[in-house]
């Protein structure tokens, strides 16, 4: 009985391939959804969330703002004007937008509610919460605090004319200590009474869930298919029946151009079939925007089924495509968004998300069905042609891998 | 046109990673010729008949197929040829039918003409009533059958037959054999690949023996038997149980003689043994291997 285990552990250990799967995968979707989820793990710290402030005042008070919620830990702010903001959020780049409204500083110096609104995209629920929560007691301090303080005089002056400026400083002294930049839950409740809020992307029949749900459930097996399909290229060269290809008078370049051509129209019907039954089960309103639909459907198809090219042409046995797809995939399902919204990940990550067919096509399927951009739309288009760009170089490497495999099967 | 060389093979050579496969090998093959290639395992059969049929490009040296140099005309080379590889490659989960139809298809054979050729070609093959059964429902021998009418659709003028009939059963091979004797009275140029001897013996007009990357001789079996200088042994097994082996160009008087000497001698003869020169006995004294090695 030793001996066999003895055995089948020797055989183990030489399976690099195993090996790999049976360690780095867990350990590398262990370390993923960990960063995810719970940042570099140090108790205590956190990371500052990016806050997109629109200047529409340009008045020193308006900068002011913007500097205070900048040297806070939570925030890193970065300044644009109102249009650029809006589109940000209407494009799905940021969540939500600070508009700092002109007339602040007037409001401020009269102490009258500032004109300050919070744009965002009602379908990052969960990420408007988090800055919602954190912006808005901050900004209590830092605008409402000097608006109620030059209220509260001015009313103070109004009722007695007599004070003299002794007690007026005294007056503000008091407002200051009992008023700390540190929000309490009434200050909180006080500051989104003055901060209207706007949603710029409103909330429609269409949930983001569902589309995030589909989009990236879509994709993921998508990539896991197109895998299946690539290795079939090498099941052919085990059988024989490459070699025997290779005979006829069918260039190389051919052949793999036809079983590509293949993959492409699976993986365009695999899509078709996944959003009509999300239309029929779910209600998924696909008809809202039917050729940046078909785009974005036959972009995603080439990128995916290129990925699975590109697997076939780096591996040499269908076990070897397995088991590096399994990896792979999970890696760029995980940092795409296909398993847990993009957003909600940290900063770094997303930026590093750009590199997974998912992210472009999930953003893709995202400004279809929930920004409701048009086929035309630039950003739109930008997210098919990066598909296309991704698609088109992995069938490059994977055309110029399998011909110097190819030849020398024989 | 018809061509007195329908294959030119011109020193051919072909290294891998350092190891030299073919060193410089050149044979022709006459239009209509059934040419066998013989040689042990690793003497560079597969690598010839890999660059012969274009998917294998030599390091130096000349192929011409029909009169065209393969290296510049290797679609139109591959136009004129067929292969039947050694492993039945086919797609198991089709029909014969529809496995003919693609391999066929390759060649731009139009479709009626392909269906019409599908029906004869399985008809001689005797599959007839199987043509709609998927592949894998198949025996061994059906599906190598399969395979070599997957080559023959487009009426090759040259076909590559490497070792068509291992591990089949008779009734498969003789089939097989019926075909392949059909298509060379057809005019048919044939290059063949094996490990039997007789059937080397049986269906080639020439033969070329291949060993460690070089033809070692090439010619017809009479040519083969001469050029050996190989003489018929005559084994004499004696009842004391010695023996002695004679080696002759002529057994008919030799043996007579070399009897009456033995029963002079007194010695009593218990068993007389004629050893023929063949393909199997020349291949042996040429490579000192058998085929099967």
């Amino acid at each position: 009985m030793l001996k066999l285990a003895l055995k089948d552990l020797k055989l183990f250990v030489s399976e690099k391939r195993g090996l790999l799967l049976t360690f780095l995968l867990p350990i590398a979707l262990i370390t993923m959804f960990s960063l995810a989820f719970g940042g570099s793990g140090k108790k205590g710290e956190s990371r500052p969330m990016t806050l997109v402030v629109a200047d529409d005042d340009r008045t020193a008070e308006s900068r002011r703002v913007a500097q205070e919620l900048d040297s806070l830990k939570e925030f890193e702010v970065q300044v644009t004007s109102l249009d650029t903001g809006m589109n940000m959020v209407k494009k799905g780049d940021k969540a939500a937008i600070l508009v700092l409204h002109k007339g602040l500083e007037d409001s401020v110096k009269a102490g009258a509610s500032p004109p300050i609104e919070f744009m965002y995209d009602a379908a990052r629920e969960a990420e408007i919460g988090i800055l919602q929560g954190s912006l808005m007691g901050s900004l209590m301090g830092i605008v409402g605090m000097g608006s109620m303080e030059k209220s509260v005089v001015e009313r103070f002056k109004k009722k007695n004319p007599d004070l003299d400026s002794a007690q007026l400083e005294n007056i503000r002294q008091q407002i200051k200590e009992n008023f700390s930049p540190e929000a309490s839950e009434e200050q909180m409740e006080e500051s989104q009474s003055f901060i209207k809020s706007t949603a710029l992307v409103a909330e429609e029949e269409t949930s983001p869930g569902l589309v995030q749900a589909v989009a990236g459930t879509a994709i993921m097996m998508l990539l896991f298919s197109v895998t299946s399909m690539g290795a079939s290229l090498l099941d052919e060269k085990q059988e024989g029946t490459l070699k025997k290809l290779l005979y006829s008078p069918i260039s190389p370049g051919s052949i793999l151009t036809g079983k590509m051509l293949f993959t492409n129209i699976v993986c365009i019907l695999q899509l078709t079939v996944m959003f009509l039954y999300s239309w029929l089960v779910f209600g998924l309103n696909i008809a809202q925007n039917i050729p940046a639909l078909i785009l974005m459907i036959i972009a995603t198809a080439y990128a995916c089924s290129s990925f699975g090219m590109f697997l076939a042409a780096v591996a040499r046995t269908r076990a070897q495509v397995q088991g590096m797809s399994t990896l792979i995939i999970l890696v760029m399902s995980c940092l795409g968004g296909s398993m847990i919204p993009s957003f909600l990940m940290p900063l770094w990550m997303q930026k590093v998300a750009v590199i997974s067919v998912n992210y472009w096509g999930i953003q893709g399927f995202y400004d279809i069905f929930w920004r409701m951009l048009p086929v035309g739309d630039p950003t739109f288009l930008t997210r098919v042609l990066v598909l296309m760009a991704i698609g088109t170089g992995l069938n490059l490497v994977a055309m110029r891998l399998m011909k110097r495999n190819l030849l020398a099967i024989a | 046109m018809h061509f007195w060389k329908m294959i030119a093979v011109e020193n051919l050579k072909k290294s891998y990673e350092g190891v030299e496969a073919l060193k410089g090998i050149s044979f022709n093959i006459r239009e209509g010729e059934f040419f066998g290639l013989l040689g042990p395992n690793g003497a560079g059969k597969t690598t010839t008949i890999s660059i012969m049929s274009t998917i294998v490009a030599p390091d130096s040296g000349k192929v011409s197929i029909g009169g065209k140099d393969i290296a510049t005309n290797a679609m139109d080379c591959k136009r004129m040829i067929g292969v039947v590889p050694q492993e039945i490659a086919l797609y198991n989960d089709l029909c014969a039918f529809d496995n003919l139809m693609f391999w066929g298809g390759l060649y731009d054979v139009p479709k009626a003409e392909l269906k019409k050729r599908i029906q004869e070609t399985l008809e001689l093959f005797g599959l007839s009533d199987r043509q709609h059964d998927k592949v894998k429902t198949y025996s061994g021998g059906m599906k190598r059958r399969i395979n070599i009418a997957s080559a023959l659709l487009h009426k090759p003028k040259v076909l590559f037959m490497d070792e068509p009939t291992v591990g089949i059963d008779p009734q498969s091979r003789n089939l097989i054999f019926e075909v392949v004797q059909k298509l060379h009275r057809e005019g048919m140029t044939i290059v063949y690949t094996t490990h039997y001897m007789e059937e080397a013996e049986r269906f080639c007009d020439r033969i070329g023996i291949i060993d460690k990357g070089e033809i070692i001789a090439q010619g017809t079996l009479d040519e083969l038997k001469s050029s050996s200088k190989m003489k018929e042994c005559i084994s004499i097994s004696f009842a004391d149980g010695s023996s002695e082996d004679h080696h002759t160009s002529n057994v008919r008087s030799d043996l007579s003689k070399i009897v009456l000497r033995y029963n002079e001698a007194g010695r009593d003869i218990a068993h007389i043994d004629i050893k023929k020169v063949n393909l199997e006995t020349i291949f042996l004294s040429l490579t000192g291997k058998q085929l099967r090695d």
